[in-house]
């Protein structure tokens, strides 16, 4: 509709134009016979009264336009006019239009790309009802301090859903994997564990069937689930009759009750749920020990929805009386009093929750903003060289402007004009960036994608990226249009009319030469900062992946079995372990076995607190160590030597001594100065009725990494699997082979299927884990790098450019110096002298850049020193070589001028 | 013609006005009553009328309509709208004080300070 309206005013406008171009035309020849007629009268002849009268007249044209432009209803018409012009003009130079806008493209598309990242991650509104009103619960201990976090109990749950009256509505879920298979290898769909409530608070409609109500979530529901829609659609097809058939998750049967609306994901952004189950279903997963009841179990995040109206300290006032009521209500009652006390002391606090949670805006924020000022540099250096071809375009249309001034064209105009060009070309180039955009976008999400997490965002264009799209495609126009048409509608007319290029060409390619000078050392300048920091983060890499860790991560698969799946009942868990173990080791290619409770470089942690009886031992927080339950078989297939005491072994059994191997941090720490082996620690527990438990320690073992690659070395202690005091769902083991890993697959799977078909099992090696873990320092060395060699590309071309104009404008004074004897050698070093200069200018400001950024740039970098001098010097010498080659081409060129040819063309 | 006076910048639409407030008149018109209302004294380009003209009609000061010319050309005849009508004695009021405080400045002598 509005469209049609648009074009039928632009319709009338056009109409009335004409018929005003023809009124105009007619009022102002009446002028000018009447005029004609009054000198005829006055005794001039009809041809010299006419001429008389034209001239008295003044420029009939340019009164014309101004008339137009008091007239001001011609914008449209004239953008019309320029725009067909402009086309016109490009599509008779197609070489500088391809290289022009293809340059564009890359530039804006590269920005465009990053920002559609950074608009997804950070700054899009969750597709559901009224996501301004939707804030996101933490909780935070006001006697500890510290950030607030997420996660709750189901029993601070319950008791926020029945005792609030300060949201409209409340609602929880929880994010899980749930196994579709059926034994043998896993198949992972996301999972959501959500509150009756949540898809009616977040005012979700389904898309078949029905979802979730309160009335669904009560204790001993049934086991219903509710799908998304593109699971519905990958799954199943969209087929009417999934909903009431059953699926297995985690190897129950659950009910299909509905599938959700198309474009709804979930509350998490990074990450899209496939099956969403009510909290009361997870009983048929949980065992005894039921996560609707463990009071320590803090799985949930809780959100709501303000009452409208809701001032901010109004809700902070509601938090502050409701806070006591629910810590109060949902008290660990196993813990120690301390701790109990500790408890109910915390307090709710709200975060706006608009554009949801994510765990990956928190990863990815800083990188994702660093991508955007690296992208937005190698635009401007792009930007440089679209000014210099603009420059270079504008000297070989000198005459046409002039001929155009002199009919009556204002400078103005034809600056508007000239805009117009730069826009067409900066738009077309928008339009193919926003193709390499969504292309160039879909394969980082692709690339910061783990085997563990894979990210899913939405990319959909919005108008907000295409608004930031159109506005960095004019920002980007009036940067490389500007100055040349201003330049080249400068000019002096008669010189440029009467041909001669001698004093007003001079003035013009002097100035000219200035500013080419100019923007290519702020092309060096800006190449370099890219340079030192694709430097600096390359090498922040290469310290990482070569860094020691502790163990070897090279040809392990790593076997993550389930067996609870499998209905194995936890005392024999133990028992199956092991003989799977034993089946594994005996593999053909598998070198050594072992299993752990967990694997190294993951974010499954286990911390407790360590008492010794040495003097002054660590208290409180410093007193944590990490802890890994093992097979002996675990520092042999990681190659962690143990440097003192004995491996564990068979005779280390649930009901034999409690002992401990610990690393030599942990050995430091409590009991420095003093062999550990053969010492007694104590595990805290914290909670009532448990004592803490004494643990022998039998063996010192390596530093090893346990969370990260970056961390520093802690403390950690390792115990024998077999003295686990709680079941274990999963182990992981470790097979070392002398192949690769992923071979070992299939073997492993029917050698677990003949312990038991039901155990499921999943394979990834340590070497991937490991690298994914760094996922977020090679996007940045990886990206970096690239778009700083783009950036060493567009600087030597704008050099190259810069150069080579010099030359051909100093032909006549090279041909003069070398007739009167000055050896070639000189012309050469005159040239190089000139590169020499505008690099080094351009170097220095680059360094003081860079110096600058890399303060900003040291949170994310590892074990470089603030300067790294070595990668600054890298980035110069290496910017260095390529100018001297992008200088060397022109200079050579410049040394072979034949004197004779050079003079006579003068 | 040498002893004629280049217009201050923004006074041409005053003297259109002026001209045009004498009754209707067609561009070529108002030209004419401009040089004899100066007694010839001040010179325009003549072209440079018609965008003053034009915008004049956009601002609503004047008011443009077809018609015949005595010698029956065809021709647009302007005339002053209650607005261009007001906007005449506002300015003309500030162009006599003008005068008459640069008047007064200038023949200051030096005995008078």
């Amino acid at each position: 509709m509005s469209i049609v309206s648009s074009i039928r005013s632009l319709a009338t406008t056009l109409f009335r134009r004409s018929r005003m171009e023809a009124d105009m035309e007619s009022e102002l020849s009446a002028h000018i016979q009447n005029r004609a007629d009054d000198l005829e009268r006055s005794g001039l002849s009809r041809e010299a009264a006419k001429r008389q009268a034209r001239i008295e007249f003044g420029g009939y044209e340019r009164h014309k336009e101004d008339c137009r432009q008091s007239l001001g209803v011609h914008f449209i018409e004239t953008l019309l006019q320029d725009v067909r012009f402009g086309s016109r003009t490009l599509c008779k130079s197609p070489g500088f239009t391809l290289v022009a806008v293809l340059t564009l493209a890359l530039g804006i598309g590269a920005n465009t790309a990053i920002f559609s990242l950074i608009d997804s991650v950070m700054l899009r509104l969750l597709p559901v009802q009224k996501p301004q009103e939707l804030v996101e619960l933490l909780r935070f201990n006001p006697s500890r301090g510290g950030e607030p976090t997420a996660g709750f109990t189901n029993a601070l749950w319950e008791q926020l859903r029945d005792d609030q009256r300060i949201f409209s509505s409340v609602f929880a879920w929880g994010s899980d994997r749930f196994d579709l298979s059926r034994g043998g290898a896993v198949h992972y769909a996301n999972g959501i564990i959500t509150s009756g409530g949540f898809f009616n608070a977040l005012g979700v409609r389904p898309a078949a069937g029905r979802l979730f109500s309160t009335t669904d979530d009560q204790r001993g529901c049934p086991s219903i689930a509710v799908l998304s829609y593109g699971f519905w659609q990958d799954h199943f097809g969209g087929a009417q009759n999934a909903i009431g058939s059953t699926l297995s998750l985690n190897n129950h049967p659950f009910q299909i009750i509905g599938a959700a609306a198309p474009g709804f994901y979930g509350m998490e952004v990074g990450n899209k749920f496939d099956v969403a189950i009510p909290i009361c279903a997870t009983t048929s997963f949980d065992g005894k020990r039921s996560r609707l009841d463990e009071r320590s179990w803090w799985w949930l995040r809780m959100a709501g929805r303000l009452q409208p109206g809701t001032t901010p300290e109004k809700l902070k006032a509601g938090l502050k009386v409701l806070s006591p009521q629910v810590f109060g209500g949902a008290v660990p009652l196993d813990w120690d009093s301390e701790g109990q006390n500790d408890f109910r002391r915390r307090q709710l606090v709200a975060v706006p929750a608009a554009v949801g949670v994510s765990e990956l805006r928190e990863q990815f924020a800083q990188p994702l903003t660093i991508l955007m000022i690296i992208v937005g540099l190698v635009l401007l250096i792009a930007s440089a060289n679209l000014a210099s071809l603009m420059f270079a375009r504008a000297a070989g249309r000198n005459k046409e402007i002039a001929v155009r001034k002199a009919l009556g064209a204002s400078r103005a105009r034809l600056v508007r004009q000239l805009l117009t060009e730069s826009l067409l070309l900066s738009f077309a180039g928008a339009l193919l960036g926003m193709l390499f955009a969504r292309w160039g976008a879909a394969l980082l999400v692709r690339y910061i994608s783990t085997t563990q997490a894979n990210v899913f965002l939405d990319l959909s264009l919005d108008g907000r990226v295409l608004g930031f799209t159109a506005a960095i495609a004019v920002v980007t126009a009036v940067l490389f249009g500007v100055l040349p048409a201003l330049r080249s509608t400068g000019i002096s007319l008669t010189a440029a009319m009467k041909g001669s290029q001698a004093e007003e060409g001079n003035r013009h390619a002097s100035s000219r030469l200035r500013s080419g000078r100019w923007m290519v050392a702020s092309q060096v300048a800006f190449s370099l900062v890219l340079l030192v920091v694709a430097g600096v983060f390359l090498h922040s890499l290469r310290k990482l992946i070569t860094l020691d860790l502790g163990f070897d991560r090279s040809n392990v698969l790593l076997v993550n079995a389930n067996v609870k799946a499998a209905g194995i009942p936890a005392a024999e868990s133990t028992a199956i372990y092991d003989e799977i173990e034993n089946r594994l080791r005996s593999l053909p290619g598998v070198t050594s076995a072992g299993r752990s409770s967990r694997i190294p470089i993951s974010n499954n942690e286990w911390e407790q607190e360590i008492e010794v009886d040495t003097p002054n031992p660590p208290k409180g927080d410093d007193a944590g160590a990490y802890f890994t339950f093992i097979s002996p078989g675990y520092f042999q297939t990681l190659r962690t030597p143990l440097l003192a005491g004995r491996n564990f072994d068979a005779s280390d059994t649930r009901t034999s001594d409690q002992v401990a191997i610990v690393n030599e941090t942990f050995a430091h720490k409590f009991f420095p100065n003093m062999n550990p082996v053969g010492a007694f620690f104590r595990i805290v527990d914290g909670r009532v009725g448990r004592p803490a438990r004494p643990m022998h320690i039998v063996g010192l073992a390596r530093d090893s990494k346990y969370e990260s690659v970056r961390e520093s070395i802690s403390s950690q202690a390792f115990f024998p699997a077999s003295q686990i005091p709680q079941d274990d769902d999963s182990e992981v083991f470790e097979l070392r082979t002398g192949t690769r890993p992923s071979a070992l697959a299939s073997m492993v799977q029917s050698a677990v299927g003949q312990v038991n078909k039901g155990v499921s099992l999943e394979f990834e090696s340590l070497e991937e884990q490991v690298d994914d873990s760094l996922v977020q320092d090679r996007l940045l060395a990886t990206l970096s790098s690239f778009f700083g060699g783009l950036a060493l590309l567009l600087a030597m071309v704008g050099l190259y450019g810069a150069i080579s104009y010099l030359v051909t404008q100093r032909r006549a004074e090279f041909g003069l110096r070398m007739a009167l004897g000055a050896p070639r050698t000189d012309v050469l070093r005159l040239v190089m002298r000139d590169v020499a200069a505008i690099f080094g200018s351009g170097a220095v400001a680059g360094v003081l850049f860079s110096l600058a950024g890399l303060r900003v740039l040291q949170k994310l970098l590892f074990g470089l020193s603030t300067h790294d001098p070595a990668t600054l010097l890298e980035a110069i010498l290496l910017l260095a070589l390529v100018a001297f080659v992008a200088g060397y081409l022109p200079a050579r060129r410049a040394m072979r001028v034949d004197p004779m040819i050079a003079l006579r063309y003068e | 013609m040498t002893d004629q006076a280049q217009l201050l910048p923004g006074t041409l639409d005053l003297l259109i006005l002026k001209a045009v407030s004498l009754g209707p008149l067609h561009g070529y018109g108002v030209l004419l009553r401009i040089e004899q209302i100066s007694r010839g004294a001040l010179s325009i380009e003549q072209g440079a009328l018609y965008p003053a003209l034009f915008r004049l009609v956009r601002q609503g000061l004047l008011k443009a309509n077809w018609g015949t010319s005595d010698n029956n050309r065809r021709a647009k005849f302007y005339e002053l709208t209650a607005a261009g009508r007001k906007r005449l004695r506002e300015e003309a009021n500030g162009w006599h004080r003008l005068v008459a405080a640069m008047g007064s400045a200038l023949a200051t002598e030096p005995e008078e300070v």
